[in-house]
């Protein structure tokens, strides 16, 4: 008996995990809304019209929605899409929210202004607390069950449109989502020419900061002087290399190409010829150890107690970054580096954080409204005074309080060189191993064989 | 019991010989089951197997045959939904959800079958009352059946609930397992926006052989020998180090027995994913032991001896796989030591007293009486423990995924092509397989060799140790 139990319970803890995806059954979600959706058919062929249109007259859909309401109740028939929703939505609407820890204050007084904006509607909604750059787990392991709207950042957006946990941005109401924002974040909320989720802010990517004590404005436009003056002073200086977030910066900065096909496998160059000299220089740069592979939070002790004058990260550490060197804490885009004698820009992902709506939602129409109130131009003036996020929005982020802030100038500098990530899931694995052998120099000399094997892992195709 | 009586052949025999021998009320309870019952004047045994088959009926009809339909592929409409920017609502098709499909019919499986078992039980009990009636012996009342479940079939009233419980709990998760094995359940087809389907014994051919993209078969191979290695070395590291600790604490000669034992059972009462996550950090390349290390010239020192590699600022105490292995072993001994000391003390507590005094009488030094009566004592009382041990290190989740998690980057890239470390054991490689990458169909097949490998290693062990009455031969 205690056998079968035990080799029961081993089997049971692995299938607990996959039991999960068993919760409530979507057909809720559709019941709902295929009920009083009879017309649908015929309506959507104009898609992008619709979106036009709105987007026209988008402060006349706010500031009238609410006061019309109470007049023409009944009367379904209306143009203006979300007055007809106000009409139709009789019962308490059920929203769930996720917002990351630190954002939970500011998200509940978002969320009473949302309420405020829609009087004669009776909303029942819950604010949980996910972190942006843990969402996708959460959703992933059981779509249904997850929050009606959330934030996310846009590295996830790939494998998030794959499960099919995003609803597309088929039309807009209250904010024009590809005007307002800022390029880049449209395109990082774009997979495959269709918009899937509503930019929050624009300041999730990596970029340099410094210790202007230490290094000149000068010294910081190449790594390798970087390395010279930083040995001389007796410094380090720190960039995540066995991350594949990180090391993208060095192949793609060199030309060296990594892009996503569509069934989420991936395209690699950079074991073509010549990506050894940049093997080599990655090798080289980290053989000083001046220049040291250090994760995110083993940066912030370094920094804190000082062994460290320079690092590659984002905002988040921003503070970190200016509490320990006060006055002459500085950012930049991130520096060149030397492959075989040419000066290549080192290149980065560029990061945005964004809010997406669940497709499964019993309430698509007002977790859409949602979203768009979440990530309209007031709230993220609120974001960036309450919690210093950039904007991703092209008018709050104009603002001169959000030009003047170090780590957002430096992220606008970078953003020439940055790309959004488009990138399969088979990268991470390899890329991280090829940084860690290359910082540490256990790679060996036969660098090609090592490129190889990481680009084979890379493009593994996927069934 | 009932699987001998199953397959003995007399379980049907007796079945054919009912339907064969048995009069009309035998053979209406074959379309009517209650019909047997009432014809002996048992009403409410009777109603009870109408209901029963009303229901079993009912579920048929709108819960198994639906499901079960669906069970050879395991759904064929995707899931759809069409948006309609007007009325901001969207439009959702009738999908299927391959995961509740599979689901669904292995308990809509499970319930025909013990329907079967109840059936062919209900025409022997009916044919088996006809026997009663002809011999004009007594036939109980419904109120002298529940009686009886109370008094001389007790056992059958205390083990309904469990054997529910574990067929709720374990067999029917158990056979999930198995099934998704089969299927191509991966992030490319993870309902409920997507379907997935059978695939035979593809995943299993992919976890054993290798090909120069998927090197699963050579993750395989490496992870399997450090499970063992792991699993044996925790096991015979804890289980030496808690008996000696016992019995140092126990001697006569150590002052304040109890306040030592307290002291280690501190390590016992601090939840151990705290301990762990923090002696994470201590270790870290940056880590405070490293700080100490480097300040005291034993950095220096191992890098001149070539345990250290010479790049390197810092002892990689976490992140180089030899060392990384070699303390992940040591600190298992901290947090494992103090669990083995308990079991140890409660075991040396109870050796018989006489045998060490006579031992003493004799001549016998400290070191013999230990190595002859203590020793022996405890591992044939630990035995069995110390094989769940075992089977318990094969699955240590704790202590490896905490250690390295986030910290252990691989560096062989083979590895790192299916997503694999050194210092993975099966389950945490399992885990990951699942919680971030989403193959759920390698994970199973990986779920299951582990299974087989524990149950097979506890069933030999089991019965090799525990083979007639030791404990004689033992005194």
């Amino acid at each position: 008996m205690k056998k079968k139990v035990l080799a029961a319970l081993l089997a049971t803890s692995m299938v607990a995990a996959s039991l999960v995806g068993c919760g409530n059954s979507g057909n809720e979600a559709g019941g709902a809304s295929s009920a009083d959706n009879s017309t649908a058919a015929d309506t959507t062929t104009d898609n992008t019209a619709a979106a036009d249109n709105t987007a026209a007259d988008n402060s006349a859909a706010t500031d009238t929605a609410a006061a019309d309401t109470s007049a023409d109740n009944s009367a379904a028939s209306s143009d203006d899409p979300v007055a007809n929703l106000i009409a139709a939505t009789t019962d308490t609407v059920k929203l769930t929210v996720w917002a990351s820890e630190e954002d939970q204050a500011l998200t509940t007084q978002l969320l009473e202004d949302f309420k405020a904006a829609y009087p004669d509607v009776t909303f029942d909604i819950t604010l949980g607390s996910e972190s942006e750059s843990t969402a996708k787990d959460t959703i992933l392991a059981d779509v249904e069950a997850a929050a009606d709207v959330f934030s996310f950042a846009d590295d996830q957006i790939n494998e998030l449109v794959q499960a099919g946990a995003l609803q597309p941005v088929a039309a807009t109401y209250t904010l024009d989502v590809a005007n307002e924002n800022v390029a880049g974040s449209v395109e990082a909320a774009t997979v495959n020419g269709t918009l899937y989720a509503y930019p929050m802010t624009a300041d999730n990517g990596y970029f340099m900061f410094y210790d202007a004590s230490v290094f000149s404005d000068e010294d910081v436009k190449s790594l390798d002087k970087m390395v010279e003056v930083a040995e001389a002073a007796g410094k380090k200086i720190a960039m995540d290399v066995s991350n594949g977030w990180y090391i993208y910066a060095f192949f793609q900065g060199a030309g060296y190409e990594l892009t996503m096909n569509e069934d989420g496998s991936n395209n690699c160059t950079w074991n073509a010829a010549g990506a050894t000299d940049v093997a080599q220089a990655i090798m080289d740069l980290y053989g000083t150890n001046v220049l040291v592979d250090m994760s995110d939070e083993e940066m912030a002790t370094a920094i804190a107690e000082g062994t460290i004058a320079a690092a590659v990260n984002g905002t988040w550490r921003a503070e970190t970054a200016s509490d320990a060197w006060g006055e002459n804490y500085s950012a930049t885009k991130l520096p060149t580096f030397n492959v075989a004698g040419k000066d290549c820009q080192m290149s980065s992902y560029s990061g945005y954080k964004l809010v997406g709506v669940n497709p499964y939602s019993a309430n698509i129409g007002w977790s859409m409204l949602l979203a768009e109130f979440l990530t309209g131009e007031t709230a993220q003036t609120a974001r960036f005074e309450a919690r210093g996020l950039g904007p991703s929005n092209v008018a709050a982020a104009s603002s001169d309080a959000v030009q003047a802030d170090p780590a957002i100038a430096a992220l606008a500098a970078q953003a020439a060189y940055a790309t959004p990530q488009r990138v399969g899931g088979n990268f991470w694995a390899p890329a991280e191993t090829l940084g860690q052998i290359l910082a540490d120099g256990s790679a060996g000399s036969d660098l090609q064989s090592v490129l190889d094997t990481a680009v084979e892992g890379i493009m593994a195709p996927i069934e | 019991m009932k699987n001998k009586k199953i397959f003995s052949g007399n379980y049907f025999k007796e079945f054919g010989t009912a339907v064969a021998k048995g009069d009309i009320w035998v053979k209406l309870s074959m379309l009517i089951m209650g019909a047997g019952y009432i014809a002996r004047k048992q009403i409410i045994n009777g109603l009870i197997m109408i209901a029963l088959e009303a229901v079993f009926i009912i579920t048929y009809v709108f819960y198994a045959a639906p499901n079960l339909a669906k069970f050879g592929t395991l759904g064929t409409v995707q899931f759809e939904q069409v948006f309609d920017p007007l009325t901001l609502t969207s439009k959702v098709n009738d999908y299927d959800n391959s995961f509740l499909i599979l689901l669904n019919s292995i308990i809509a499986l499970f319930i025909i079958v013990s329907f079967i078992f109840v059936y062919i039980g209900n025409i022997k009990a009916v044919y088996r009352l006809q026997k009663q009636k002809e011999a004009g012996k007594h036939i109980n009342s419904f109120r002298e059946d529940i009686k009886a479940l109370f008094n001389e079939k007790f056992h059958i009233t205390l083990l309904t609930l469990p054997a529910l419980g574990i067929i709720l709990m374990n067999i029917i998760p158990i056979l999930v397992l198995i099934a998704i094995a089969f299927t191509n359940y991966d992030q490319q087809h993870m309902p409920p926006s997507a379907l997935f389907t059978w695939v035979g014994w593809k995943n299993f051919k992919q976890l054993f052989t290798n090909s120069t993209t998927l090197t699963f078969g050579y993750s395989f191979g490496k992870i399997l020998i450090w499970t063992l290695e792991w699993a044996v070395l925790s096991t015979l590291t804890t289980f030496i180090g808690g008996i000696l600790m016992a019995q140092f604490i126990n001697s006569k000669k150590t002052k304040l027995p109890k306040l030592w034992r307290t002291l280690f059972m501190v390590a016992i009462a601090v939840p151990q994913f705290v301990t762990l996550l923090l002696v994470r950090n201590f270790f870290a390349d940056s880590g405070i032991v490293n700080t100490i290390c480097s300040n005291i010239g034993l950095t220096d020192f191992l890098k001149s001896v070539g345990l250290v590699n010479a790049n390197l600022t810092y002892i990689p105490f976490l992140t180089n796989p030899t060392w990384a292995k070699v303390m992940i072993v040591l600190i298992n001994i901290w947090v494992g030591v103090p669990y083995q000391m308990l079991i140890a003390t409660g075991v040396l507590m109870n050796i018989p007293v006489d045998q060490l005094e006579s031992a003493r009488i004799d001549g016998a030094n400290s070191f013999q009486i230990f190595w002859k009566i203590t020793m022996p004592y405890v591992l044939f009382i630990t035995g069995p423990s110390l094989i769940t041990d075992f089977v318990r290190n094969i699955n240590n989740f704790n202590v490896i995924y905490l250690l390295t998690q986030d910290v252990y980057v691989t560096s062989d890239q083979l590895l790192a092509n299916s997503n694999a470390k050194e210092v993975d054991l099966l389950v945490t490689w399992l885990f990951r397989l699942t919680n971030e990458y989403y193959n759920y169909k390698i994970a199973s097949v990986i779920g299951i060799i582990v299974f087989i490998i524990c149950a097979g290693f506890t069933l030999i062990t089991f019965t090799q140790t525990i083979k007639g009455s030791r404990e004689e031969d033992f005194r």
